[in-house]
């Protein structure tokens, strides 16, 4: 799978985590909203094994490192523009 | 306590470039109307909200201010000028 996809999905998988996480924290019974967390939160853990797998490390001191070199040291970095994906059709 | 991901929050694209704007948004960065000084605000709070609610709010929204200013840093000059250097 490519980066651009692979990142954009986790991207905005972690941003409704966050969202919903917000809600909830002034709903904490509603079970509904609890459930959609859950499943985001599932696949949020798959989408980002697979993006460290492939890609590099995404944290300095949670992801598994490359035997032979400290890779998170790496480029690109979230500031530097090569390291976005393209925005669908570009019209913003 | 802190986790930082080498990723954006949500995608920036900017359309057209906006000095005027840009300053702007540099002298609203620090100060008592930025959003460093309501993320220390909001973490600050938590510490004195008595309902196990009223702290999650707190402790999260200042999480996210916290990060909005992080990349509101990306404005101020010799930051930006950094950026245009590199690729």
């Amino acid at each position: 799978m490519e980066r651009d996809e692979v990142l954009s999905r986790l991207t905005a998988l972690d941003f409704m985590a966050v969202d919903l996480a917000l809600f909830l924290d002034t709903h904490p019974d509603n079970k509904d909203a609890i459930e959609i967390y859950n499943e985001i939160l599932r696949e949020a853990n798959m989408v980002r094994e697979i993006y460290e797998e492939k890609f590099g490390p995404l944290c300095s001191y949670r992801s598994y490192s490359n035997p032979k070199y400290f890779e998170w040291i790496d480029n690109p970095w979230p500031w530097q523009e090569c390291f976005n994906y393209k925005l669908k059709g570009e019209v913003c | 306590m802190w986790i930082y991901e080498k990723k954006l929050e949500f995608p920036v694209k900017i359309k057209r470039k906006n000095p005027a704007l840009a300053k702007l948004i540099i002298t609203q960065y620090g100060g008592p109307d930025g959003e460093l000084g309501a993320a220390l605000r909001y973490l600050s709070q938590r510490f004195s909200m008595i309902t196990p609610q009223a702290k999650a709010v707190l402790n999260d929204i200042g999480i996210s201010c916290s990060k909005c200013s992080a990349s509101e840093v990306f404005f101020l000059p010799g930051v930006s000028r950094q950026i245009s250097k590199s690729v």
